[in-house]
């Protein structure tokens, strides 16, 4: 011990995009490791512990039941635990198939599903054990990661934003691609953070922060619906969080594409 | 940064330059050939301004930096409604045939981020907090409409025109150039007719252009115009170029109609408060802000911190916020707006209601940007007329002057206005060394800061300060002693930044602004029984006022102090209040609950008062605790016979900036950094405890 603060990276199932922004803070990664000891980072070094760390941030979703034990036995080692991204937060997009036939999708995946250890959905952490904060996105932004890390040295509460993505899209100056275009976009319920990428190259959100706390999704589904039908609705809000509690609202009330894909899917394998 | 307003008459300049105008603008119209249209954006750029003007961007007509003509969106024109907006194109070569995009001066004059302040904290404790260098390039502006210009003057009075002066926005103003242009066609969002501030650009301007098929009919508007119109290639205008141009533009007015009825506008929202639509727009509305960030008066700010890994360094950055924010109205303990309900309402009565009476002016110019950037189309003018109708029969009699009030308030209760500052004060970040830090309880500690500067030690009972430790945001904390070299801040553990604060060790600097807000009206107090109730860390505020009080002894009547807290250990100021029992204060201390050692009652100290068997007639009463402690003592106080002009409270409330130009502390019509935070409950009025205003 020598007074850093012992920092561990867990993932489950994910990408490993988001423990990776970890690296993209390079200009700062010297300064970061005279108050970090990272102590567990798979994606950076084979060195291993078991911890206990004083901040451990999970990535991925619970996906299998070997992950649903792990992640409560991390939770004991860990004083802070933070969920990093989309899967870890929400599900991810692996948490579509907790619309579907489970065995029906394993069958359609793996020549030998029976070799298979899955659970019938891919859920968050939160699901599983408390989680302590959240940092969202698809992945998370280097600066929230950056100011996570840096509010645990000074003591203070991280500032993440509390507003939409629309915040974002107007203090850059883009057009909003809903208004002027009819672009179905997400931004009005999604929570800040990613600095309004897809807006900005003319793209409407897919909403990979997920919802803002107490978002009005129904409110905006109806309005996308009226120009794009319950259909092109439910998939827009089913994409990389829509696990979370608002959008799956959404998809239960419009939600026959969901398994209208499932058959379309099934018939091209 | 801030800056006080000094209120000097008008610079001899000035003075002449305003004498002026009127033969400028009488001036005969001139005329500027179409194809001599490049000739006016040169000499915009000439002075090295960035020219800003329309163009054709991702979908909208925005604003952006142009050089040529052919930058203008040439041939183009909007189709706008609720919720949508489409661009198209028309045959020809007019330039100006389309209505304002989601684009507003704002982006220019109030941009979305400003860095304020770096400061800097050494491992010894000592801080600094510079102001950081910012680039504000002049600009030219062309193209602007009469709603654009019209929003301009909003914020002049809002930040430029006091009692404080954003010195970002208004050194940012002072060298523009303002070329509008009159609206050759309305959009269906429009309803500047109604608001007074369209279509015909009346003033704001240094040159106007009305467009014509063959050129521009130009009118000048300030000498800067005259200047700029000298290099042109001008002729006078043609009668019949005249007739047309005012033709047009009577035209455009006639389309949109009057479609808000603005007759006593203000009132009609108090009124209507408490209807039942604000919860169904509710329904429709995301909270998104989409209304507030493409609106042109909007100025809802926030601060943030940026700063290095250990806290050594950091930046503050201001950056448009927005009231429809779940966190904006937040304080320790809950957000004061918790319903987007309470949001919406906030939004639209503020824009159309209290600003009136906080500058003078509505706060919205007809632009109708909130209807067409609305994702999901709420209208304002639909909403308006539902939350505020027209009384039927529709009023005959003129409306009522400026004054708006919750409830009539007694003669010379009028809302408080903070006169113009000489000091540096309030506005800029001086720095603090604390001198001696005292534990109070388990959770609280007071402060004492020397090595001020004057403006601090002049704080009167009841004043703020912004407390600063750099890389954490900044806290408004009342001043709890004013002593001769010092000032003591007695503060609460409740937060990670009050946590930093209280744990600091001697020697260790801080940066303040202030001092802020009113004080307690301890001159109201003469020869009349006196009565402080506190709660908890509430007793800080109310310290400087008992000192005086203790002070002048003989000037005042019975002198009763009520003082609650959650346990006696959480009592504060033990040794103060034994002193001042002594000294002739009846004081009467309540614990929620007892503990070893303690005899006194127990219970919150409301049942206390209402114990009491003393005549409230003569009293005046000055509260301080939990909000829902406040109402309560205000209740008992109430039925004990102390008129409400009397009882006096201080409110808790988000605050950033701490003079009225940031937003989060707005309660109706006021700022409470300001305008408070210390208020009668007459002056409150109704205000005092509605739900989520």
């Amino acid at each position: 011990m020598d007074g850093r603060v012992r920092v561990g990276v867990a993932k489950f199932a994910s990408c490993d995009g988001c423990q990776l922004t970890l690296l993209d803070l390079e200009d700062e990664l010297l300064p970061l490791l005279e108050r970090f000891e990272i102590v567990e980072f798979p994606e950076a070094s084979s060195v291993r512990s078991a911890g206990p760390y004083d901040v451990l941030l999970v990535e991925g979703a619970i996906s299998s039941p070997d992950q649903a034990r792990e992640i409560v036995e991390l939770r004991s080692r860990a004083r802070v635990l933070v969920t990093i991204g989309a899967c870890a937060t929400a599900g991810g997009i692996q948490a579509l198939r907790n619309w579907r036939d489970h065995d029906a999708m394993r069958l359609a995946v793996y020549p030998h599903p029976e070799w298979i250890e899955s659970l019938a959905s891919a859920t968050p952490v939160r699901d599983h054990v408390k989680v302590d904060a959240e940092l969202r996105g698809c992945p998370i932004s280097p600066a929230q990661l950056r100011e996570l890390l840096a509010a645990t040295v000074i003591g203070r509460r991280p500032q993440l934003p509390d507003d939409v993505v629309c915040a974002e899209c107007k203090r850059r100056g883009n057009v909003c691609v809903l208004a002027a275009s009819g672009t179905p976009c997400l931004g009005p319920v999604t929570v800040a953070g990613c600095g309004a990428i897809c807006p900005a190259y003319g793209r409407g959100c897919y909403g990979c922060f997920g919802p803002r706390a107490g978002a009005n999704v129904a409110s905006l589904a109806d309005r996308l619906a009226q120009d794009r039908g319950p259909d092109e609705v439910s998939r827009l809000f089913a994409g990389f969080t829509g696990w979370a509690d608002e959008f799956r609202a959404v998809v239960a009330s419009h939600g026959e594409s969901i398994d209208r894909r499932q058959e379309a899917s099934d018939g091209s394998h | 940064m801030l800056h006080p307003t000094p209120s000097p008459p008008a610079p001899a300049e000035t003075q002449q330059a305003l004498d002026l105008l009127p033969a400028l603008t009488d001036a005969p119209a001139m005329f500027l050939a179409r194809a001599d249209l490049q000739a006016l954006i040169d000499a915009l750029g000439a002075d090295g301004r960035t020219v800003i003007g329309p163009v054709v961007g991702e979908g909208a007509i925005e604003l952006a930096p142009i050089s040529r003509v052919d930058d203008l969106p040439i041939g183009r024109k909007d189709e706008q409604s609720a919720g949508r907006y489409r661009l198209g194109e028309v045959s020809g070569d007019r330039v100006f045939d389309f209505g304002v995009g989601p684009a507003s001066a704002k982006r220019w004059t109030f941009p979305p981020q400003v860095p304020l302040l770096r400061a800097e904290r050494d491992a010894d404790g000592h801080a600094t907090f510079r102001a950081v260098a910012v680039d504000r390039a002049p600009v030219a502006f062309i193209g602007l409409r009469a709603c654009d210009l019209a929003a301009l003057a909003v914020h002049d009075r809002v930040f430029r025109d006091g009692p404080f002066v954003d010195d970002d926005y208004a050194s940012r103003r002072r060298d523009q150039l303002v070329v509008a242009v009159e609206c050759a066609a309305a959009a269906s969002t429009c309803f500047c007719t109604s608001m007074g501030s369209g279509p015909q650009v009346r003033s704001g301007f240094d040159l106007s252009l009305a467009e014509l098929d063959a050129g521009f009919l130009v009118r000048v508007g300030s000498p800067a115009g005259a200047a700029l119109a000298a290099r042109l290639p001008l002729r006078p205008a043609r009668p019949a170029e005249v007739g047309a141009a005012e033709a047009s533009v009577a035209a455009v007015a006639a389309s949109i109609g009057d479609p808000v009825a603005t007759d006593g506008l203000p009132e009609r929202l108090i009124a209507g408060h408490g209807s039942p639509r604000w919860a169904e727009i509710a329904e429709r509305c995301l909270s998104c802000a989409n209304c507030t960030l493409v609106c042109p008066t909007c100025f809802c700010t926030s601060v943030v911190q940026r700063s290095d890994l250990v806290g050594a360094e950091s930046v503050s950055e201001r950056t448009w916020d927005t009231c429809f924010s779940p966190g904006f109205a937040r304080v320790a303990g809950g957000s004061f707006r918790a319903r987007p309900q309470d949001r919406y309402r906030q939004w639209l009565t503020h824009k159309f209601g209290t600003w009136v009476e906080q500058f003078g002016t509505s706060g919205c110019v007809g632009c109708g940007r909130c209807i067409a950037w609305c994702p999901v189309g709420i209208d304002v003018r639909e909403e308006l007329a539902v939350v505020a109708p027209l009384p039927a029969p529709p009023l005959r009699e003129p409306p009522r002057p400026a004054a708006l009030r919750f409830e009539a308030a007694p003669l010379g209760m009028a809302l408080p206005r903070p006169t113009a500052v000489s000091r540096a004060g309030p506005t800029t970040m001086s720095v603090g060394r604390i001198r001696e830090r005292r534990v109070e309880t388990a959770d609280v500690a007071t402060l004492v800061l020397d090595d001020l500067d004057a403006p601090l030690l002049a704080t009167r009972p009841g004043q703020f300060v912004m407390l600063e430790l750099p890389a954490f945001p900044p806290l408004p904390i009342s001043v709890s002693r004013i002593g001769a070299d010092a000032i003591e801040l007695t503060i609460r553990a409740a937060g990670p930044a009050t946590a930093a604060i209280v744990g600091l060790a001697p020697g260790a600097e801080l940066g303040l602004r202030g001092p802020l807000g009113r004080a307690w009206p301890l001159e109201r107090a003469i020869g009349r029984d006196v009565v402080v109730v506190t709660g908890g860390i509430g007793l800080a505020p109310l310290r400087p006022l008992i000192e005086s009080l203790a002070r002048d002894r003989e000037r005042f009547r019975a002198l009763r102090i009520y003082d609650g807290a959650r346990t006696p250990d959480d009592l504060l100021y033990r040794d103060e209040l034994r002193a001042w029992a002594a000294a002739g204060f009846d004081v009467r201390l309540t614990v929620d609950r007892a503990g070893p050692g303690w005899s006194g009652p127990v219970g919150i100290v409301t049942r206390q008062l209402e114990r009491e068997t003393w005549d409230g007639a003569e009293t005046i009463a000055f509260v301080c605790g939990p909000e829902r402690m406040i109402h309560a003592t205000a209740d008992v106080l109430s039925a004990r016979g102390v008129s409400r002009d009397r009882i006096w409270v201080t409110l808790e409330r988000h605050m950033e900036c701490g003079v009225g130009l940031c937003g989060h502390c707005q309660l109706g019509r006021w700022f409470v950094c300001r305008d408070g935070p210390i208020f009668s409950l007459a002056e409150l009025g109704d205000s005092f405890g509605r739900e989520g205003l």
